[in-house]
């Protein structure tokens, strides 16, 4: 070995070596990279081609593809929990009577909807004791998909089915008000139900849903008997696409958990036709990655279940700024944003006290400088829609933003503002608070901060603390733990009694197993007495007296500060006519036999906006 | 071979028997590995960021917990106006620190005000009269008054206004925290996790891999069946499982309970849960280290001169074990970094105010495409602080690879 | 040779057993069960119905033995019901597991593609600019974290420059023939994989490039040298096959890396696999999914591990198993 090659072998270049052999390398070596390289990119190309599937046109009839973000279950009616259930749920079948799209109640499956009036409810005598029963009559057209006629026999599975302990049904009461069903041997579509109390609200059982009979019965008998034994070997979980387990305007194609449902159109369903042949429900969890596939045109709407708000107010933003084919809808509903009270924490058990902290916020400017407005300030647990509300000043108490009375409410109620800017009381305490919320809810958080702000203002001392959903429900809420401020939403219904929210026997306790959902703990028994009074009377004028009597109750000793009605939001294509977007819980599928996407007859409003 | 040759070999090997420190050889060899070096000097320069960044806070006068509802999700480079609260509770002591008579009627003398403002309105509508930045410019501009006691008044007032702006060089979040002071102090907490971790585990795993290495047998058989299984966890899930837990459920009612309730419960927790995972690499090293030293001459040797295990472990068996476990220490807080942001990007690990560069990350996913620039940025700086440490731990194995020693 | 496979495959099984028993205590440590997401969606279920449904569920018995009635479960074949899907979990975990391996597996062979000859054309020119900028390449791709790899790749091809799918398995539409379908496949799989592999090609670069710079400075090689074979025969015969052994044990031991990446993968992209379904039913205390989803990943990574060293054997003559 040279003296040369040794010097370059320890410095570790090949140069000199190299060169004999280096002529064959750029050939070999460099030719075999761009071919790799070529095929590759090649390759790649061939697959972006657009065009392919999911270009932006404008979807037709043929075929509406929805993204959500939330998971679904199986569609067996009895057992599901999910909300995103529910929104797929009422394309495929429908119920007695329901909730529509301007807040009233209006008969679906059943032919008139029973009362006192029309003489097909009446009060009955049995043992001496009052009950009520209705006569409910389907409609003669309603059919499954495979043909059999919808009957009160599948009503009466359903009932049966939640009265076992066996199946893991989510809520019975719904059922268990029935106390029996009486079906006409001549008409299996009329039957009788008998209620276990009266109560005014017998009318509406919309949650009452229908199993067929002449599928699932079989399945219940071999199987009820087992834990979740019916659930495991119901026909919507072993054959979910089985026609004859829909009677709606749809039914299901094909349904692959955790990642989409195809829907198709159903040729026997009893109402008018859907106008979409194909509807398909993706489930794209991430919110950014829902966003990019809406823009992409891989789905073509947002359902309710998906956007967060922040997202859809900026979404909204751009569809105007890049003139996009989308409709954000806006629509506020029934969930009740509000911060629960511990009325057992010494700080809050002045009712000044916390009729500052209300007065302290401003709610109009909480939901103009966050939402835009899109979201109505809230004045108590009874929204604006709901036939039920009032802001007549006689009943209620206003509280407007004021931050002066505010500090006069605590300087009375034996705070001291210091110089530090915070309040203290004649112990030496700081006036502290603690505000609790979700993790991970960006709105909420957002809101926190804001109530903060105001309360740091009037000399309050918040500090904030979040927990996962999982922990704060599960245990913080529900066993009164969280110590001062607890913000987060109930979901309500019109006209919905609040016995487990207001009522004094409904606070969770150790003793009761911790049930019932009078969080702040207010125990006040004219409202008792109220809640009791209102759920059987059937005076409708009374009703609404009654509840204006809690309303102004809890609005004069504020356990509960009232932030904001939650709108829903939803994104939809241009072209979509005879949808509206609905923010109860019958959600807008329950129209979905009225979306049309090609419909000469476009709204001329929308396009002036455009 | 000729006689320049030889002088060549001659000057080379007497070169070879100068007796250098190892450190001195060490820090040499590393030094030519030019990334290392580039990567050192990033670190340095994060390192020296996350000390001082309550320094650089006061400085800019940027709070990462301030904020804003009003001025969400603003550009790079943008200007934000204080919140009317914030304008209001300011106002309020700025009036109770000292009678403002003097200066109120001074203010309306200059034609600042309406003459007819009562007074305990008339800073609310100064301040609300116009936006700060042009407000500040009148108030500059204003007749300088002769009194002293004014004058300081006036300085106040315009340390105020000045107060109710704040210049975002690289923008707000969702709640209108300043991102570049964020992503200061997320360089805080997202360093000193992967520092905590990657020491204590270096730590753990060189116990255990001393003592799997040094007594085998039965010892080392066990140890390494649970550094296997250990290894064969698919990280991420367990991670998940484990930072969910409450720790409130199982630390409840002992002495550790002060834990739970500290503002950096969640801190704590992601370092107690990245340690527990992060041992295994260290230990093998440690181990095939010590495995392959214990059958050398000089242990031996020291053996039958009569040294004790403690004697022979720590003056022999240490300082070469040394070296593997510098590198694997060095590459284990690239880890622990990634980690630590791939569980708060889930939304598992540091949970906010705390600002962490995987908590920004998680909370910029949904508005990606209007604000990309909050996702962006903090994924570039883990980019960066990672690579550098990886590049710091290869310069850190080649300088003490006895095999690559060429001196 | 029988006798050692045996061997490990019982400690295998042991193992398994254990991490289960682990696994399934620490997720009854996380607060809050099922039948609590269920109160928490719906108002109106009392504590009765919330009682009922613990005892039907059996979540009121102590983690012992609820663990042991789930292991004989296991053992006799029922894998057991999914509580969120309400569907039994051999329904959920099939096309998710096939899913998943499906992206694994591309990604797995697009970074060996990619990194082995990277890796051996900057062993060749080592010290050289290429030898840089490879490296630089390689150490970006293993500090890179994946989830905001995804995110930029989201952003760039699927918005700015839309060609390629924003995420999802595949697209839905019935009337595409076989091919069609392979190809829409492969369209939603780009991103994904693009995303999933900068982790591996760097680590895959890095030992490629180490192992073929310890291989060529061998003695052998030099002798083969002097011999007169020319310089790819060298390569492919000596150097590369001697670097195959650590590249070897190194792919195997990276399933686990591999399956902990496909979470936030699939996550981010929506990608209908197994990873995102055990976050989710972790979150949402389903313990029969986690659990069976756990078991097969853990148990996938031991095999592997005992694959891994099998190979070894087989590739590197002068290691024996007795």
């Amino acid at each position: 070995m040279s003296q040369e090659e040794s010097r370059q072998r320890r410095n570790g270049s090949r140069r000199t070596g190299g060169r004999a052999a280096a002529a064959k390398r750029p050939i070999g070596s460099i030719a075999l990279a761009s071919v790799a390289v070529s095929v590759f990119l090649l390759g790649l190309y061939g697959l972006a081609r657009p065009g392919l599937v999911g270009t932006r046109e404008a979807p037709t009839n043929r075929s509406l593809k929805i993204g959500i973000t939330q998971e679904f279950e199986n569609l067996n009616p009895v057992i599901m929990s999910m909300s995103a259930t529910n929104y797929m749920y009422r394309m495929v079948n429908r119920t007695l009577v329901t909730l529509d799209e301007n807040t009233e109640w209006k008969a679906q499956l059943a032919v008139e909807v029973p009362s006192l009036e029309n003489g097909l409810a009446r009060f009955v005598e049995f043992d001496g004791v009052r009950k009520l029963e209705a006569d409910w009559h389907i409609l003669p057209a309603a059919t499954w998909g495979d043909g059999t006629p919808v009957t009160c026999h599948d009503l009466q599975l359903s009932w049966e089915v939640a009265q076992s302990p066996y199946v893991s049904i989510p809520n019975v009461e719904n059922y268990r008000q029935v106390e029996q069903i009486r079906i006409d041997p001549q008409d299996p579509k009329h039957c009788t139900f008998l209620y276990r109390e009266p109560k005014w609200n017998f009318d509406r059982p919309f949650q009452f849903y229908f199993l067929p009979s002449h599928l699932e019965r079989a399945v219940f008998e071999a199987y009820g008997d087992e834990p979740e034994g019916y659930e495991q070997h119901s026909l919507y979980t072993r054959d979910p696409t089985n026609p004859g387990l829909y009677h709606g305007p749809y039914r299901i194609k094909e349904i692959q958990l955790g990642s989409h449902v195809v829907f198709e159109r159903n040729p026997t369903f009893y109402g008018e036709p859907a106008h979409i042949d194909e509807i398909v429900i993706v489930l794209i969890p991430n919110t950014g990655t829902l966003e990019a596939n809406l823009r992409s045109g891989s789905i073509d709407m947002v359902s309710s279940l998906g956007m967060s708000f922040d997202q859809a107010l900026a979404f909204a933003k751009r569809v105007e700024a890049d003139a996009l084919p989308f409709h954000v809808n806006f629509q506020p509903g029934f969930v009740y944003e509000h911060v629960d009270l511990d009325l057992d924490n010494p700080v809050l058990k002045d009712a000044n006290v916390r009729r500052a902290l209300v007065y302290a916020i401003d709610r109009q400017g909480l939901v103009d400088a966050l939402f835009e407005g899109k979201q109505p300030p809230a004045l108590h647990f009874v929204s604006p829609l709901d036939p039920w509300f009032t802001d007549d000043p006689a009943d209620i108490a206003y509280y407007e933003h004021s931050r002066r009375k505010a500090n006069r409410l605590l300087d009375e109620a034996g705070w001291q503002m210091a110089a530090d800017g915070f309040r203290y009381g004649a112990d030496g305490q700081r006036l502290r608070l603690k505000l609790m919320t979700t993790a991970g809810n960006k709105t909420r958080e957002v809101v926190q901060v804001y109530l903060q702000d105001q309360w740091r203002g009037i000399g309050v001392d918040v500090r904030i603390q979040n927990e996962p959903a999982r922990i704060f429900f599960g245990q913080t809420t529900r066993k009164r733990q969280f110590e001062g401020a607890a913000m987060y939403a109930w979901s309500t219904s019109p006209e919905n009694s609040p016995r487990s929210t207001l009522h004094s026997g409904w606070i969770p306790t150790e003793e009761n197993g911790w049930s019932g959902q009078n969080q702040p703990g207010w125990a006040n028994e004219n409202v008792d007495r109220l809640v009791d009074a209102l759920e059987v009377e059937f005076d409708p004028q009374r009703r609404l007296e009654l509840i204006h009597g809690i309303i102004g109750l809890y609005t004069r000793e504020v356990p509960v500060v009232p932030l904001y009605y939650r709108s829903d939001v939803s994104v939809t294509p241009a072209n979509l006519t005879g949808y509206r977007l609905i923010a109860h819980q019958v959600q807008a599928t329950n129209h979905v036999e009225r979306w049309n996407l090609e419909s000469e007859a476009v709204d001329t409003s929308r396009r002036a906006s455009r | 071979m000729s006689a320049d040759a030889l002088e060549v070999d001659r000057a080379l090997r007497e070169k070879q028997l100068e007796a250098r420190p190892m450190w001195r050889i060490v820090l040499g060899q590393f030094v030519e590995h030019r990334m290392a070096v580039v990567g050192v000097l990033v670190i340095a320069f994060f390192l020296l960021v996350a000390l001082f960044a309550p320094v650089i806070a006061r400085v800019t006068g940027l709070d990462p917990s301030r904020q804003n509802v009003l001025a969400r999700y603003q550009p790079l480079a943008s200007w934000e106006d204080a919140s009317p609260y914030e304008r209001e509770v300011r106002i309020e002591r700025f009036e109770r620190e000292a009678d403002r008579a003097a200066l109120a009627s001074y203010l309306q003398g200059a034609g600042l005000v309406g003459p007819d403002v009562p007074q305990d309105e008339l800073f609310y509508a100064l301040v609300g009269s116009q936006r700060p930045g042009e407000l500040l410019g009148l108030l500059r501009t204003a007749p300088v008054p002769e009194d002293p006691q004014l004058r300081r008044g006036l300085a106040e007032l315009e340390d105020l206004v000045a107060g109710l702006r704040g210049f975002h060089l690289l923008g707000t979040d969702e709640l209108g925290r300043d991102v570049f002071i964020r992503l200061v102090y997320g360089t805080r907490v997202s360093i000193s996790v992967g520092l905590l971790v990657a020491l204590m585990s270096g730590l753990i795993g060189l116990v255990i891999g001393s003592l799997a290495g040094y007594y085998g047998g039965r010892v080392d058989s066990i140890l390494m069946r649970v550094t296997d299984a250990l290894l064969s966890l698919p990280i991420l899930v367990v991670l998940i499982v484990v930072s969910a837990i409450d720790l409130g459920k199982v630390l409840g009612g002992t002495p550790l309970s002060f834990v739970v309730d500290h503002q950096y419960e969640s801190v704590i927790k992601m370092v107690i849960i990245l340690c527990a995972f992060s041992w295994m690499q260290a230990a093998r090293l440690v181990r095939g280290s010590i495995l392959s030293i214990k059958e050398q001459e000089f242990v031996l040797a020291a053996r039958v001169l009569g040294a004790r295990d403690r004697t022979i472990i720590v003056s022999h068996i240490v300082p070469n074990v040394i070296a593997p476990l510098l590198v694997a220490v060095t590459l284990g807080i690239g880890n622990a970094i990634l980690f630590e942001a791939a569980l708060s990007f889930l939304g598992l690990g540091i949970q906010p105010p705390t600002p962490s560069w995987g908590n920004m990350l998680h909370n910029a996913q949904d508005m990606v495409q209007h604000a990309p620039m909050l996702a962006v940025l903090p994924g570039l700086l883990i980019l960066l602080t990672v690579i550098s440490f990886n590049y710091v731990g290869d310069g850190v194995r080649d300088a003490v690879d006895p095999k690559a020693i060429r001196r | 040779m029988t006798g050692f496979v045996l061997r490990r495959l019982f400690q295998t099984l042991v193992v398994i057993g254990l991490l289960s028993f682990f696994c399934y205590y620490l997720m009854t440590l996380m607060p809050g069960d099922p039948i609590d997401e269920m109160i928490a969606a719906n108002p109106n279920v009392t504590s009765e119905d919330a009682e009922r449904l613990r005892q039907l569920h059996g979540l009121d018995q102590p983690a012992y033995k609820r663990y042991w009635n789930w292991a004989t479960m296991i053992a006799s074949g029922d894998l057991g019901y999914s509580r969120t899907y309400r569907v039994p979990v051999s329904e959920i975990l099939g096309k998710s597991l096939l899913n998943t391996f499906v992206l694994a597996g591309a990604a797995l062979v697009f970074s060996l593609l990619v990194a082995v000859p990277l890796g051996v054309w900057a062993a060749l020119h080592k010290g050289e600019r290429v030898d840089y900028v490879v490296n630089l390449f390689a150490f970006a791709g293993i500090s890179v974290p994946s989830f905001w790899i995804a995110i930029v790749l989201i952003l760039v091809f699927a918005v700015y420059v839309p060609i390629f799918p924003a995420g999802g398995t595949s697209s839905i539409s019935f009337d595409m023939t076989p091919w069609e379908s392979f190809v829409d496949r492969a369209r939603h799989l780009v991103l994904p994989v693009l995303s999933l592999s900068f982790l591996s090609i760097g680590t895959y670069v890095r030992y490629t490039r180490a192992a073929m710079i310890e291989a060529m400075s061998n003695d052998y090689i030099r002798t083969a040298r002097a011999k007169g074979l020319s310089r790819d025969r060298i390569l492919i015969m000596h150097g590369f096959r001697n670097a195959l052994i650590p590249l070897i044990t190194i792919v195997a031991l990276s399933f686990s890396t591999l399956f902990s990446g496909a979470i936030i993968t699939e996550t981010v992209f929506a990608y209908d696999g197994v990873g995102r379904l055990v976050f989710l039913s972790i979150q949402r205390n389903d313990f029969n999914v986690a659990m069976v989803a756990f078991m097969i990943s853990v148990s996938m990574v031991l095999v592997m591990n005992l694959v891994a060293d099998l190979l070894y054997g087989v590739a590197d003559p002068r290691i024996t198993y007795s």
